[in-house]
């Protein structure tokens, strides 16, 4: 099982916005359905080294191996192709739109002509709301009647959905009631059992411990540990964030 | 059953409004506003507004706005003119007219998507430019061309009269049709959706947010474009004003109808409705012998009350 190649590689990754140098040298590994939790305290380059993955930002050095093969991640769309699948909180659905077109936003089913296929999409929609335990009635409800967990249940059942190889979660429980991260966290535990690896960004490291196999911690722009879940704890992961 | 109540679409509220104008314009003007004539008349200047409004409302839902196209219809109907006057078909000059109406469009869009300049500014920019380009050009003179005479067939066509109906009011009812269909029915229309409702979040999900809205432009440009031809060949002539302050009825027909000033939101049924009663209240006051210079007084009061009787709708079903 070692030997296998990871799902993606990244190797001496930088990132400099003008003078400010936001990652550092970044590397490291992700196999195929391992959760990886990314914590570190606000500006320590999380979000922009998610960003490089998806897709947003080009990085300025370093290397990116998809499945053993080296790739230039150029648009948030080639990232999607590659099966890369980004799960914002504020930034993944849009609320003045029905669940389902939110769903095959980009990925539309259509007849001929580019023509909505509004049955096929409203039944398979349907299908992924209740496997994933959503009581969602209908398919063409308006996204902003949805609460906070079930957004991110549409959203990541969405990349279940498309099969997407690795889900990038960017502080998926901010905001949510203590029994709607319970939800969400049970979403990323699904996309395990799929063989789905995820990136769990979050400053909240009881949020990310439960559900994670290994932990990257980031501190100014630098990845400062690279630790499988049972050779830390909590309070290590604390002290190390706290540390830098 | 008060749920039901609570959802009324928003067509149905404006619909509700042109109704209750066509009531009011009847009793006050002793009925002659239900007259053939007057309806005719209103048939005959409604679609011009209306297929400009439709290319705005389009693009307002995609987040931007477009303050040229009174002066992009006119500089294309312009070029028609020039056209006819130098002998071309009129097919060629009507195509050449809705080409330049695209190419104003992707001007605008490029420079207000690629060079990241919110599109209020360029488009009050191509605006003036636009409207200034035609003053050079005509020098202010009016250009008379019959093209009934010249050109029979393109004209009925085009603006002629079929029974009642101008033939335009047809092209209308087409291009509405076609653009609920692209709006509500095509990939293309959940693309432009989403665009103006969370930029960030379709971006993520790989559609190239730039594209739809320069396209929308485009559109924009194009069915100024046409706009402009068919008054023009109405008018049998063209004048430098021509089209001057449609930018601003456009809007206010796209918002009465429901469309957001923040994108997202809008339909192409609201901005129809929005079109009509626009064009109720222009002939609706003359004929109930109102003087003409409470129209624009009437029609301001009437967008804001809209907009501020949504705003409390949202806020009320909100809590």
């Amino acid at each position: 099982m070692k030997e296998q190649i990871p799902f993606i590689e990244v190797r001496e990754v930088h990132k400099w916005y003008g003078k400010v140098h936001a990652v550092k040298g970044a590397s490291f590994t992700i196999n195929q359905g391992e959760i990886i939790g990314l914590i570190g305290d606000n500006g320590a380059g999380k979000s922009t080294l998610i960003k490089i993955l998806a897709g947003y930002h080009r990085p300025d050095a370093g290397e990116i191996y998809i499945q053993g093969e080296r790739v230039n991640i150029k648009s948030p769309a080639h990232a999607r192709s590659l099966g890369i699948e980004t799960v914002y909180q504020e930034q993944a659905l849009v609320d003045l739109m029905s669940v389902t077109r939110n769903f095959f936003m980009g990925r539309e089913i259509t007849t001929r002509g580019g023509f909505l296929d509004f049955r096929k999409m409203d039944a398979e929609c349907m299908d992924v709301i209740r496997t994933m335990g959503l009581s969602i009635s209908s398919p063409k409800t308006l996204v902003k009647q949805l609460s906070g967990g079930e957004k991110q249940g549409v959203a990541i059942g969405r990349a279940m959905y498309f099969k997407a190889k690795l889900v990038l979660l960017d502080e998926p429980t901010r905001n949510l009631s203590v029994k709607e991260v319970q939800k969400v966290l049970d979403f990323i535990k699904n996309l395990k059992e799929l063989g789905i690896a995820a990136i769990f960004v979050s400053h909240n490291i009881y949020h990310v411990f439960d559900v994670s196999d290994r932990f990257l911690v980031m501190a100014r722009g630098e990845l400062i540990k690279d630790a499988q879940k049972e050779t830390t704890t909590i309070e290590e992961l604390i002290s190390v964030i706290t540390r830098h | 059953m008060l749920k039901k109540s609570i959802s009324i679409p928003r067509e149905a509220i404006i619909g509700g409004i042109s109704g209750t104008l066509i009531g009011i314009f009847y009793a006050t003007s002793r009925g002659t506003f239900l007259t053939p004539g007057v309806i005719q008349t209103m048939l005959t200047s409604a679609p011009e507004l209306g297929i400009i409004a439709l290319g705005v409302t389009l693009l307002m839902i995609a987040g931007e706005f477009d303050l040229s196209v009174g002066s992009c219809s006119a500089l294309a109907a312009l070029l028609a003119i020039s056209c006819f006057q130098w002998g071309w078909s009129p097919y060629v000059a009507l195509i050449l007219a809705l080409g330049a109406g695209a190419v104003m469009g992707l001007v605008n869009g490029v420079i207000s998507v690629k060079g990241g300049i919110p599109s209020f500014i360029t488009t009050l920019g191509s605006m003036l430019a636009w409207r200034g380009l035609v003053y050079v050009v005509t020098m202010g003179r009016v250009i008379n061309f019959n093209v009934e005479k010249q050109h029979p067939f393109f004209y009925t066509l085009l603006v002629g009269n079929v029974t009642v109906f101008p033939a335009h009011f047809f092209w209308f009812f087409g291009l509405i049709v076609l653009a609920f269909l692209f709006l509500n029915r095509h990939r293309f229309g959940n693309h432009i959706f989403a665009t103006g409702g969370n930029k960030e979040a379709a971006r993520a999900m790989g559609i190239n947010v730039d594209m739809v809205k320069i396209a929308c432009f485009i559109l924009v440009g194009i069915l100024a474009a046409l706009a402009g031809v068919m008054r023009a060949t109405r008018i049998r002539g063209f004048y430098a004003q021509q089209g001057d302050g449609m930018e601003l009825m456009a809007i206010a027909a796209a918002v009465i109808g429901g469309t957001s000033l923040f994108g997202g939101a809008g339909t192409v049924i609201g901005t129809f409705f929005g079109t009509l009663v626009i064009t109720f209240l222009e002939y609706g006051l003359i004929v109930s012998r109102v003087s003409g210079y409470w129209y624009r007084v009437i029609l301001g009061s009437l967008v804001v009350l809209v907009v501020l009787v949504d705003r409390l709708w949202m806020v009320r079903r909100r809590s």
